[in-house]
């Protein structure tokens, strides 16, 4: 093959072809979106490269071409030794078994080469979904916050905060005309008056759109329930970032106000600290204790623009009579009760927990919170 | 300009710029240029993502066009506005003509009052120029999804003017610092390129080329530094070009190497967090260890 015929190097040419459109499948397969249009970039690409200039050129050409993030980047040049070195090795396999290059079928070939087809190209159905679903955080974005390593938890505030800030910005952010405002509308202004030849006699004024809603955050940060609070109070507040009417309360066997404790940029340490102090009264946990605590002393919080989230797992070794009362009285005043229980996460969940039961009446939203997906489904909701 | 600016080309053009890189960002900056696609640049803060915008205009000899993103970016701060103030004057200096209101209208919203923005500069340029949109991760998605409108047609239409076309479609550089994810679609309209903070070696050669006249010893010095520095949990991780003005200060007192109260005093120029500040200057001991340990090997 080295020294080509005419057809030597079609042939070659098609063998390349081919192999870039498999190594596109089998980057897809590992998360990359690739579709025609960045196939024929790549190709496009490789055209201007005066025809591979070295490996390198190559490789990195592929690399700017086809990736679209910093993973995607981080593991190219691994996927790419792989699958090439695979190759070679199918292809010298094969050259060697069938040295006149005459078609055969299929089941003829040697096992490595179907070994390699299947491994490149697996399922075609778990392919398809694969490339459909996609999306760049899908691996860590169903996984319980419970079943990350400490290695993965810088990663994952990370894209916690990312995803509570795109939320935060999608808030909200138009004019709304007012009467009373430092900004003044030239572009109404100027085109009220118009018709008085620019006689300025009717001025208008805008302001940015407000946003009204309160939401009450109340986590239960005994032990089982600590991590998710965490995670729950640090995902409020970063989507808070526009929107700053947030008062948070944590409890085990008493309720206390975090709002002002966690104002300072510290946030994690001094919530850790925080959650610690609660729970050296710790006892098992009162929810209906706590609650009511909410209640008695805070009630002028709750009205009807006040949105509620509570995330506990009903567990309650108080009086259930106090819980049933005190989420009756919430109930009743806030605008929206929303309860977390990260247990939900789990599919056989079934809310038999006795303190569970006695709330569920008085709760419009019952959902997990318990991985990236539940809060990111939540923020949507509290738009 | 450069008709057909080769591999070889592009690299020779960054170094003359004295942009010190490797391999794949010169691939990604000079596939951008062949394919005149938009190129996506993501990276920590302080690594040289808008300095290559910089070096390609100069390179390219053309100009720079910027746009700054910030929350609450929007259509009017990035394409155009319309002089009030000049159209008001314009109108009370025709007030007592025989002009009809149609006719002062028209007259008003005419090239004449309108004030170009960055991305009406860009594609209204008299030559390719560079477009840079700085940050457009503080920008929020409805302009996102604006910008890729504009990007994908070149074309921008002004309701009392009409739609201008774009003359030279502009070369596009787009930085992020990840502070939110960006949409899919953007991404796929870019190539991408995700530029870290250097390594060692790649950090040492540029606090060479930019400061030529250091300790040679001061340099290496810094660099071991800086690299460890950037291993621990900091708020705001120093980039390079924070490492640049360190090397340029310690090289404008005449030292030569670093010692503990040096480093204690100069740290502002470093770490621009009281609270990195307070975790490096009680580890230092320990970070010194390591630096001493590293030069003398050296």
């Amino acid at each position: 093959m080295e020294h080509g015929t005419k057809k030597d190097i079609i042939q070659r040419r098609t063998d390349l072809s081919s192999n870039l459109l498999g190594f596109c499948r089998y980057l897809r397969q590992h998360g990359f979106t690739i579709g025609p249009a960045e196939i024929s970039l790549m190709l496009e690409a490789l055209d201007r490269i005066a025809p591979f200039e070295t490996p390198e050129a190559f490789k990195e050409s592929l690399a700017a071409t086809l990736c679209r993030s910093r993973r995607q980047q981080e593991v190219f040049g691994e996927l790419y030794d792989k699958y090439w070195k695979e190759l070679e090795k199918a292809v010298n396999s094969k050259r060697l078994d069938h040295p006149e290059e005459k078609p055969k079928p299929a089941q003829s070939q040697k096992p490595s080469i179907q070994q390699i087809k299947d491994w490149l190209y697996g399922n075609k159905e778990e392919d398809i979904t694969d490339a459909a679903t996609y999306s760049p955080s899908e691996s860590i974005s169903k996984k319980d916050f419970a079943d990350f390593t400490p290695e993965e938890m810088s990663e994952l505030w990370r894209v916690l905060q990312q995803i509570a800030r795109t939320m935060a910005l999608q808030a909200n952010r138009r004019w709304q005309k007012t009467h009373r405002s430092q900004t003044m509308d030239l572009k109404n202004t100027v085109r009220q008056n118009l018709r008085r030849g620019g006689e300025l006699m009717d001025i208008r004024f805008r302001q940015p759109k407000k946003n009204r809603h309160k939401i009450v955050l109340i986590c239960d940060v005994s032990k089982s329930m600590d991590l998710y609070s965490q995670f729950l109070l640090q995902f409020i507040y970063t989507f808070q970032n526009v929107n700053k009417k947030i008062e948070s309360f944590i409890f085990s066997t008493s309720l206390q106000r975090v709002t002002h404790a966690l104002k300072g940029y510290q946030f994690r340490e001094s919530l850790s600290r925080l959650s610690e102090e609660v729970n050296t009264w710790s006892g098992g946990t009162r929810i209906g204790f706590s609650l009511n605590q909410f209640i008695e002393q805070y009630n002028r919080l709750l009205n009807r623009r006040t949105t509620v989230i509570i995330l506990s797992d009903g567990w309650d070794t108080g009086e259930v009579d106090v819980l049933e009362k005190s989420m009756r009285k919430i109930s009743s005043k806030a605008g929206r009760v929303i309860w977390l229980n990260p247990l939900a996460g789990n599919p056989d969940f079934k809310p038999e927990v006795k303190g569970m039961q006695i709330a569920m009446p008085y709760i419009d939203i019952f959902t997990s919170g318990h991985n990236i997906e539940s809060l990111r489904s939540l923020a949507r909701s509290l738009r | 300009m450069l008709s057909h600016p080769s591999l070889e080309k592009v690299r020779d053009m960054l170094a003359q710029q004295g942009y010190i890189t490797e391999a794949s960002i010169v691939m990604s900056v000079f596939l951008a240029m062949e394919l005149k696609k938009p190129l996506l640049i993501e990276g920590p803060a302080g690594v040289g993502k808008t300095e290559i915008a910089k070096v390609m205009a100069s390179a390219l000899n053309t100009e720079l066009i910027r746009l700054q993103c910030y929350e609450g970016l929007d259509a009017t701060h990035a394409l155009y506005e319309w002089n009030y103030q000049q159209q008001l004057l314009q109108l009370k200096l025709e007030e007592h003509t025989d002009k009809t209101v149609e006719e002062k209208e028209k007259n008003i919203f005419s090239d004449r009052f309108l004030l170009k923005r960055p991305l009406l500069q860009a594609i209204t340029h008299h030559k390719t120029p560079v477009l840079l949109i700085d940050e457009i991760d503080r920008a929020d998605e409805e302009f996102e999804s604006f910008l890729l409108e504009v990007l994908s047609d070149w074309q921008i239409t002004i309701p009392e003017i009409g739609t201008i076309k774009a003359t030279h479609i502009p070369q596009v550089i787009v930085t992020s610092n990840r502070v939110r994810e960006l949409s899919e679609a953007l991404r796929r309209r870019c190539m991408y390129l995700w530029i870290d903070y250097p390594d060692f070696d790649k950090e040492l050669q540029i606090v060479r080329a930019k400061t030529p006249q250091i300790d040679e010893r001061l340099a290496e010095q810094i660099c071991t530094f800086m690299q460890e520095v950037r291993q621990m949990r900091l708020e705001k991780v120093p980039g390079i070009a924070e490492t640049l003005d360190w090397a340029q200060a310690l090289a404008a007192l005449h030292i030569d190497h670093l010692e503990k109260e040096l480093v204690e005093s100069t740290l502002g120029i470093v770490l621009k967090d009281w609270t990195d500040i307070r975790e490096v200057s009680t580890s230092l001991s320990e970070l010194f260890e390591k630096v001493g340990a590293i030069s003398k090997l050296g």
